[in-house]
């Protein structure tokens, strides 16, 4: 059996990628470049025929004012849920590897709120926000008191408080992996040569848990900045808009106001930024990687 | 060697066969979905509330007429919806949608109506230059919803809702029912519609040419803070704000708990509509509420009247997906919902709806409905302004949140209107 020609290559390629390559391409490649080709189009979503418009969408993307407020919300909260899922996830996961009492089910147990979907989260934890702590609020102060989600900055912090509350489970499976995979001889022989725990923990573990931030980081701004289902039910943007993130008002642009194009476009500026700083983040955390 | 062959063989056949199953899965998706020229019509339902009704009709319209009807439901935004139906080639042979949606899809994909009968048994068709194209489902209006026994009760003395159109009445009745002890007669839904498609739209449709009102606003030459209409609405507004139930909290306040509290009696009034019915009739209501004009200062007569029309349109499809045959057997359906008896116990019994044609005298079973009807058939409804910019309710009912949770005063308001005017460029259309 020759094994070099093109033939045999061409048939080893498609008998094991082919069936994931025709997926990935009707399911991801074909709709990115339609949508791309759309972004061009001054089409509303209905009617037969579509436009060409140039760039006319994105010069609206670029002035669109809402777009670009919801862009920076987003961020901020992008910048403060990545930053206290990984470091709660972190410490969960220092904890369930510490050898406590039943740290299985703790694992289960945190893992789970990763289970239920988006929008059933947001649900409760809006009758949560609504009606539970504003009942508790009310018990201890005695008069009144106004639900987090009716302020704007309280939305924001609701928002972060479930997202951390959702993720942080998932993340703490990463970090459990990484933690297991640290040899203890090499923890131990660091605590021979005279570190604290402490000081075994910065120096000998958390460097050689680097794969795992950067994966955890990855994921977790990639889903910070897409989110959507959380957003829509425990928010809805409410109140006065005040707490629309860039995918709700993208989805909003389209479909709702029907400029299809110019939500088009804003989803890809979207797309691109969030891109930039996942691959930015993955190299400069790659490049410093260590092994054992 | 030959058993490499063979085996290679199987693989690739299992590889084949497997793609053969992935693409036919993919093209099965579609086999429940409607299909293009068969017998038999295809409706598209957006009237959440009414789902199982129509289905339940749609087996009885099979077994009186033969005609194989199917009903279809989506939770999704009803142009978006449509849009993936023309996409893929599969539109349904009878659209449910609102009035804007008629005017963006009518002209591409509807069917002209104007030939059939019931045109003439209707003021609340939708034409677009001088073809119909929309045919109303129902008559919705809005307008304050009072609970005629808690007033009653509360104050002792009988409420005649004919008897409170200006606003100086309508204060000396909450004041009157605070001492009588509802601590708070009022609720205020926070919902960006409520808000801005319903009280703030009375603004443009409470007067004689909507359309000038708009362009004037657009162009920059109507100044809101001095024009009567808005004062007079918004002191109204003020008003019904003061006495809210959840005025410390009023932008967390649930529909559902505001409803609940008027169905109960707690409150006596809120803005609202018809539709409010159905959140309504899930509590423990009592029959004596009705929806009466929004009470305000102005001489104009529009304090006698309230704001609706028609609402919810069927439009026919014009494509080729859909056959001749499945045009009439269409045109013949909307035309059982018209004249045949059952047609007419469908939409006022089964649906609770307060039908839009003249013909049908029928009773409506409830109670907001009832008064709906009667304004209708009094001929003292404002007609509905259908030219607003899909983004007018969300951008303006947030500028309303905020003056509603005392953010902003009438001043920034206005201003807020204005400046959102400013930036649209308005579509022309026609009358």
């Amino acid at each position: 059996m020759e094994r070099n020609t093109m033939s045999y290559k061409t048939k080893q390629f498609l008998m094991f990628a082919g069936p994931a390559v025709i997926l990935f391409c009707m399911v991801i490649v074909i709709p990115f470049a339609y949508g791309l080709y759309l972004t061009f189009t001054s089409w509303d979503g209905v009617s037969v025929d579509k436009p060409f418009v140039g760039m006319a969408n994105y010069v609206s993307a670029f002035k669109d004012a809402y777009f670009w407020s919801s862009m920076g919300r987003t961020i901020i909260y992008s910048a403060f849920a990545v930053i206290f899922v990984n470091a709660v996830a972190f410490a969960l996961a220092y904890l369930v590897t510490s050898g406590i009492k039943g740290q299985n089910f703790f694992r289960a147990g945190f893992f789970i709120p990763n289970l239920i979907g988006g929008i059933v989260l947001g649900y409760v934890w809006k009758f949560v926000f609504n009606r539970a702590f504003v009942a508790i609020g009310e018990a201890i102060v005695g008069g009144t008191v106004p639900s987090l989600l009716s302020s704007t900055g309280g939305a924001m912090f609701c928002l972060i408080l479930v997202s951390v509350w959702q993720y942080a489970g998932y993340m703490m499976l990463i970090y459990v992996a990484g933690f297991m995979g640290v040899s203890d001889s090499l923890k131990e022989a660091a605590m021979i040569d005279g570190c604290t725990p402490a000081q075994a923990m910065r120096n000998v573990t958390i460097p050689l848990m680097r794969t795992s931030f950067v994966t955890c980081i990855f994921l977790s701004i990639t889903r910070c900045f897409v989110v959507y289902d959380v957003n829509l039910s425990l928010t809805k943007g409410e109140p006065f808009n005040s707490s629309v993130l860039a995918a709700m008002h993208v989805y909003n642009k389209a479909f709702v106001y029907k400029d299809y194009g110019t939500g088009q476009a804003e989803a890809l500026i979207l797309f691109v930024v969030c891109a930039i700083i996942g691959i930015a983040q993955v190299y400069i955390g790659k490049k410093g990687e260590v092994q054992a | 060697m030959l058993k490499s062959r063979l085996k290679q063989t199987i693989v690739l056949m299992a590889f084949l066969t497997m793609s053969i199953f992935l693409l036919a899965s993919c093209g099965e998706s579609t086999g429940d979905e409607p299909t293009g020229n068969s017998d038999g019509i295809t409706i598209f339902n957006s009237k959440m509330e009414i789902q199982d009704q129509m289905l339940e009709m749609a087996e009885r319209y099979t077994k009186e007429t033969g005609v194989p009807v199917e009903v279809y439901y989506s939770a999704d935004t009803v142009s978006a919806h449509l849009a993936t139906r023309y996409a893929s080639n599969s539109p349904y042979t009878l659209s449910m949608v609102d009035a804007k949606d008629v005017y963006s899809l009518a002209e591409e994909h509807a069917v002209d109506l104007s030939d059939e009968k019931w045109t003439g048994d209707t003021q609340y068709a939708i034409s677009i230059g001088d073809k119909v194209y929309g045919f109303p489902v129902c008559v919705e209006a809005r307008g304050i919803i009072y609970n005629k026994d808690a007033i009653e009760k509360t104050t002792g003395e009988k409420f005649d809702p004919a008897k409170v159109s200006t606003l100086k009445d309508f204060k000396a009745l909450i004041a009157k029912l605070k001492k009588g002890g509802m601590e708070s007669p009022t609720g205020v839904l926070k919902e960006d519609w409520s808000l801005a498609a319903h009280y703030l739209a009375q603004i443009y449709e409470e007067r004689d040419d909507p359309d000038a009102f708009v362009r004037g606003l657009s162009d920059g030459s109507v100044k809101l803070v001095k024009d009567k209409k808005f004062n007079a609405l918004m002191d109204t507004f003020d008003v019904l704000m003061d006495n809210n139930y959840a005025k410390e909290s009023a932008i967390s306040a649930e529909r559902e708990v505001t409803e609940q509290k008027l169905a109960e009696g707690e409150l006596a009034f809120l803005f609202g509509g018809n539709w409010d019915w159905s959140v309504i009739s899930a509590y423990d209501y009592t029959k004596n509420m009705g929806l009466m004009p929004v009470p305000q200062d102005m001489k104009d007569g529009m304090n006698q009247m309230l704001v609706g029309g028609g609402s919810k349109f069927f439009f026919i499809d014009s494509s080729e997906n859909t056959s001749d045959k499945q045009r009439q057997q269409a045109k013949d359906f909307l035309n059982w919902l018209v004249y045949d008896e059952a047609g007419q116990n469908f939409i006022v019994d089964d649906c609770a709806l307060v039908p839009a044609f003249s013909n049908i005298d029928k009773a409506v079973g409830d109670p907001l409905g009832a008064s709906v009807k009667k304004y209708a058939d009094a001929n003292k409804l404002i007609p509905n302004y259908n030219y607003l910019p899909d983004d007018h309710y969300a951008i303006l009912g947030a500028q309303f949140q905020k003056y509603l949770a005392g953010k902003s005063d009438r001043k920034g308001f206005a201003k807020d209107v204005e400046t959102y005017w400013k930036t649209k460029t308005l579509t022309p259309h026609e009358n």
